[in-house]
């Protein structure tokens, strides 16, 4: 397939719908774009046979004309093949039948809980708009895709950074390998495998025997030394790290079409839109 | 959570009358300070605003908000002063405007407690209600923090496997507030598209409120595919055309995203602005429904926003940025 030029968010997306097998069940939840279209560039690719569950709608393989900013819109629920409703929706998850989610946070740790509830753990700081079905899907589904557009963590004026990767969250909204207590989920008697990939705008992680963030791939444009410098706590450093692939034409023009509003650029920072590769 | 500890009062009665239509103040009338909320569709989908309005035009207060994934409902009744705690799963705008201003405001002032729930969480503790239990085991939620959240939540050893389970107490909501596309004079309603966590409230809730764009006959309803929620689950209805905007109640009307971006800008920066420009020409001074549909644009709005089944250039064109 021949090379286009690609944005980054493009890429994000592609790297994303990489982390998405055929034959399985994936849902993406509510104001994700980036997933979204991952898992409609998965399907239309490497996984045609992957049930495709929308978050908000809970329609099955929809085929939507072109993508919304809002997830509970009947644009986003077009040509279904059918539909749940809620109770089902996370029956599936709690029964051991969905395979993939995607979750993220204004706080990453690096077992992989997230924080969408509040910064702040003694008094409340900054209310987040809360976690949706985040908390009972992460102890639930197979495996989960983190995401985050806003890994890199610039220095405010008083040189402080405040990180998206941080040692700790101040509230766990979902579960990763490691419990406050220190526990395993499956120590927990949750049947998830927990996270096993996290894509944010500098790298590719995966997760180590322990349950750790390991860095898995940069982009062609960033450094592991840029990776460290914007993570709170020290991830998993192979000798190794390779280059994460770049979307090819088919998958830039499957993300264009479906986007024409570009809805997913909202996810990214606006040092990020211009970052494109060849 | 305040009422949810396992103890629901049970269903002694079913609302039997032959017509429960009544007017949107009556409607609101059902909802006292204090009540436990349920408020049906989903982030910018059905969502029962024009009772919202009269609740606050009503003055109602100290209302506890239990749900699934809100925005401009939940958003626009803290920012009335109107909730005393917030128990939803997630309050925002998603990627189109981002946070909630009027609820993190609030929230973060000490003015609304935080009680977050999470969706399986709140469909469990409703089906509790639904089947006449106390409470429902969930293998979830264990290792975060919401168990420190909610000390209401206790775990067991199941007694066939051995498993420690989380069991959630049952939750009876005072009031389900519903906006549905279709109803009928004896309160069978008909939603159509996602219901959302609709269905699940109406059942376990004691009383059922609900606006829809049309009532119709009962034919007319089995003709146009069913009833989604049966009468006797249903309170009181009234006929509130246009009653989900700025939501969109498909296929009557899509969101209405200039509307939502007019109410962001208003709510973003501090609570006199929002006052100021949106709560008072739009909710507070406003004397009716009819009232406030003219002061949104009246007809011109209904032909924009109804215009989305031409094509898919024509439902594009809502979503784009205003000029």
């Amino acid at each position: 397939m021949m090379r286009n030029e690609c944005t980054f968010g493009e890429t994000m997306i592609h790297a994303i719908a990489q982390t998405i097998e055929d034959n399985t069940l994936a849902f993406h939840g509510f104001g994700s774009p980036l997933v979204q279209l991952a898992l409609h560039v998965a399907k239309k690719t490497h996984a045609p046979d992957l049930v495709l569950v929308a978050g908000a709608t809970y329609g099955i393989n929809p085929n939507p004309p072109f993508l919304t900013p809002t997830s509970n819109d009947w644009v986003m629920d077009r040509n279904a093949e059918a539909s749940l409703d809620i109770g089902e929706l996370f029956d599936l998850a709690a029964a051991g039948r969905m395979d993939r989610m995607f979750l993220s946070g204004l706080q990453i740790d690096q077992w992989g809980n997230c924080n969408v509830t509040q910064l702040g753990n003694e008094s409340l700081k900054l209310k987040l708009p809360g976690g949706g079905g985040g908390c009972n899907l992460s102890c639930d589904v197979g495996n989960v895709t983190l995401w985050t557009a806003a890994h890199r963590a610039p220095a405010n004026n008083k040189s402080k950074r405040r990180f998206r990767l941080v040692s700790e969250c101040d509230f766990i909204t979902s579960l990763g390998h490691r419990s406050r207590e220190g526990k395993r989920p499956a120590e927990l008697g949750h049947r998830g495998g927990g996270p096993d990939w996290v894509v944010t705008d500098l790298g590719v992680f995966d997760f180590d025997d322990e349950g750790m963030m390991r860095l898995k791939y940069l982009y062609p444009d960033t450094t592991a030394e840029e990776v460290l410098e914007n993570t709170e706590f020290k991830p998993v450093m192979p000798m190794n790290i390779e280059t994460m692939s770049l979307p090819d034409g088919e998958v830039v023009s499957i993300i264009r079409n479906l986007d024409p509003l570009k809805i997913h650029e909202k996810e990214l920072s606006p040092g990020d839109l211009n970052r494109t590769f060849h | 959570m305040s009422k949810a500890n396992g103890q629901t009062n049970g269903f002694n009665s079913v609302f039997s009358s032959a017509d429960k239509r009544a007017s949107l103040t009556d409607l609101a009338g059902h909802v006292r300070d204090g009540d436990l909320v349920a408020i049906g569709g989903g982030l910018s989908s059905r969502e029962p605003m024009a009772v919202l309005h009269e609740l606050i035009r009503a003055g109602r207060k100290n209302l506890t908000v239990f749900g699934s994934a809100h925005g401009i409902d939940i958003d626009l009744l803290c920012g009335a002063g109107a909730v005393s705690r917030s128990a939803e799963s997630y309050v925002g705008f998603e990627q189109d405007f981002g946070m909630a201003p009027n609820y993190r405001r609030t929230c973060e002032a000490g003015d609304v407690v935080v009680d977050d729930t999470c969706c399986y969480t709140m469909v469990q503790q409703l089906r509790a209600t639904i089947q006449g239990v106390p409470f429902m085991p969930i293998r979830s939620a264990r290792g975060t923090d919401f168990i420190k959240l909610h000390p209401e939540y206790k775990t067991m050893t199941c007694p066939f496997t051995g498993e420690e389970l989380l069991l959630v107490p049952a939750i009876e909501p005072d009031v389900a507030i519903i906006h549905a596309q279709y109803g009928d004079a004896h309160g069978n309603l008909r939603i159509e598209g996602p219901p959302v966590a609709d269905i699940l409230f109406a059942k376990a809730s004691r009383k059922v409120i609900a606006t829809v764009e049309k009532i119709v006959s009962n034919e007319e309803l089995k003709e146009l595919g069913g009833v989604s929620i049966p009468y006797f689950y249903v309170t009181a209805l009234s006929e509130v055309a246009m009653g989900a905007h700025p939501t969109a109640c498909y296929p009557f009307y899509a969101y209405d995203r200039a509307h939502t971006s007019l109410y962001f800008d208003a709510a973003r920066k501090d609570a006199d602005n929002f006052r100021q420009n949106y709560l008072e020409p739009y909710v507070l001074n406003v004397a009716s429904h009819d009232d406030y549909l003219s002061r949104i644009g009246g007809d011109e709005v209904l032909n924009r926003l109804s215009s989305w089944d031409r094509n898919d250039a024509s439902w594009q064109a809502l979503y784009q940025e205003p000029a």
